[in-house]
């Protein structure tokens, strides 16, 4: 599964069972998505319509750490979730964040209401987004020296870390690209050429620019060699304030986060599948002619169309007067039973034997004994 | 189709045609067995010189012969990383359901990507122009599909590419 979206299917669906009140018992549930994020949904049979959802996750960045959610995070969470839910203070012990729904305040329209669910389940996109933005904005001055800071360290999604450097007038995002296949790796490098092409295209230049290289950036040089080990190379996206102006903020940073999985959907859902599909395709014309060369080639292929699934829906389908040859013969079969031989010579037994009864008349050979 | 393709086929073709005269002959070693001798080898009066047909170093065709069998070893172009992907990919795909094409190897013989093995009973069980056919075409398709799907998995990552970039502007 992709975790490059927003909405969490899982919590999607727990929230829908809880709305819907399928479950009339006390409600406690713990939840893992993408190895490091904790959920856990609490909802109590009593009142059935609040549920608590507390999250905990890793930090962003070791350098950054901390127990609890900064300030800005909170204050977007409170944003965000104005109208669905409420933050309570403090959170539940273990928990980064601790929020109360009250399905009974979201709106009662279908398609209103689960939009307001689906947005509580993008709640990791949103605290992820807002810490990433707080780090980048809020950047402090020891991290910055001649005008460009440190490479910071990011782990959205455990061993796969990126590098962010930020410089005066822009931030640029490194990703060591590592893939465990060597046809991903092919596929993934032709992918990034098309998406340096692309960025460099007159069409695109509002985008931000992407380089990819095989060797690692001088950006990231001193930092430890575990990182700088790659078969995919390093994609390097270079941000401007122009994609982090306004709400497109939010949107920017997520996509930012989550560009390793981008790649690797890709590259393994779509890109293999797409290959496997057309080659079965292939397959499938060859063996025709291979069927075909057969000098009994038309029986087997018969024999071969029978067994085929495909094939069934054709051998189904009759033209209408063959169709209603049948239905014809069929009506005709039913009135010929009624005019069944075997039926009358039974009706006829019947009748003999209840009104043509002969009796039984005693022999006349037989010796009557005498005095 | 180009010309120096038509021409390579054209040859192999013909040289197809020529080698394509297979009879049944028992082994001359064990007794009661019937092997394709060229794969076994064991008496070299039944085997004919190979023949080896190259379009150029990265495509060639070898043609082995035999008085009951005929082996056909293909070397497919893979100008680049990604051809010599989806070629790897695409002929291990059909050597592993070489059952369907009844003559086709499941191993390749050594230096070559793809083997098919005609035995004379494969002849007296099908028309011989139209198993020529078959291995003419399938050299043809073999070359068409690793193309387009070099030019589809190319365009795939532009599109993907493009819809990536585009939540940014």
């Amino acid at each position: 599964m992709a975790c490059f979206n927003r909405v969490s299917p899982a919590l999607v669906e727990i929230l829908n069972k809880l709305q819907s009140g399928e479950s009339l018992t006390d409600f406690d549930h713990n939840l893992y998505e993408y190895g490091s994020v904790r959920y856990n949904i609490q909802a109590s049979a009593s009142s059935p319509q609040i549920v608590n959802l507390s999250t905990w996750m890793p930090p962003l960045s070791p350098e950054f750490s901390s127990v609890c959610l900064p300030d800005c995070a909170l204050q977007d969470v409170k944003r965000v979730y104005l109208d669905s839910a409420a933050v309570v203070e403090p959170s539940k012990q273990g928990y980064m964040l601790t929020l109360r729904i009250n399905f009974a305040e979201l709106p009662q329209r279908k398609d209103d209401r689960t939009k307001a669910i689906s947005e509580i389940s993008s709640l990791q996109a949103v605290i992820r987004s807002s810490q990433m933005k707080d780090m980048l904005w809020n950047l402090e001055p020891r991290y910055m020296g001649n005008g460009m800071s440190n490479p910071i360290k990011i782990v959205h999604q455990l061993k796969e870390p990126f590098f962010v450097i930020k410089m005066l007038e822009k931030t640029t995002v490194i990703y060591p690209m590592r893939f465990k296949d060597d046809t991903d790796v092919v596929l993934a490098t032709s992918f990034f050429q098309e998406l340096v092409d692309v960025s460099n295209s007159e069409a695109h230049s509002k985008a931000p620019r992407c380089t990819w290289s095989p060797i690692p950036p001088p950006e990231l040089r001193g930092e430890p060699f575990q990182y700088l080990t790659t078969n995919g190379g390093f994609v390097s996206v270079e941000i401007f304030s122009q994609h982090i102006r306004g709400t497109k903020a939010d949107n920017t940073v997520w996509n930012l986060l989550t560009f390793v999985s981008y790649v690797k959907y890709h590259v393994k859902q779509c890109t293999r599948g797409f290959i496997q599909r057309k080659m079965r395709q292939r397959q499938e014309s060859l063996t025709e002619v291979i069927r075909g060369a057969r000098i009994r080639g038309d029986e087997v292929c018969k024999k071969h169309q029978i067994g085929d699934h495909k094939n069934v829906k054709k051998l189904m389908n009759f033209s209408r007067s063959k169709m209603f040859k049948k239905k014809y013969t069929i009506i005709t079969n039913k009135i010929k039973k009624f005019h069944f031989r075997i039926r009358i010579k039974w009706l006829l037994h019947r009748f003999r034997r209840q009104w043509l009864r002969v009796r039984k008349i005693p022999l006349l050979r037989k010796y009557r004994k005498l005095d | 189709m180009a010309t120096t393709l038509r021409l390579y086929l054209t040859c192999i073709r013909n040289t197809l045609e020529a080698a394509m005269c297979l009879q049944n002959f028992p082994c001359q070693e064990v007794e009661r067995h019937n092997k394709p001798e060229v794969e076994l080898k064991t008496s070299p009066e039944l085997l004919l010189n190979p023949v080896l047909i190259c379009r150029n170093e990265a495509e060639k065709c070898l043609i082995e012969t035999s008085i009951n069998s005929i082996r056909i070893s293909l070397k497919v172009k893979q100008a680049d990383e990604l051809e010599n992907i989806l070629a790897k990919k695409f002929l291990r795909f059909l050597s592993m359901r070489a059952e369907s094409f009844q003559v086709l190897r499941r191993k390749p013989v050594q230096g070559y990507d793809i083997s098919f093995l005609i035995t004379n009973y494969h002849c007296e069980d099908m028309h011989k122009h139209k198993l020529i056919d078959f291995i003419v075409q399938f050299m043809e398709d073999i070359d068409k599909e690793i193309s387009e799907l070099k030019l589809s998995v190319n365009t795939r990552g532009r599109l993907v590419a493009t819809e990536f970039l585009k939540q940014f502007i």
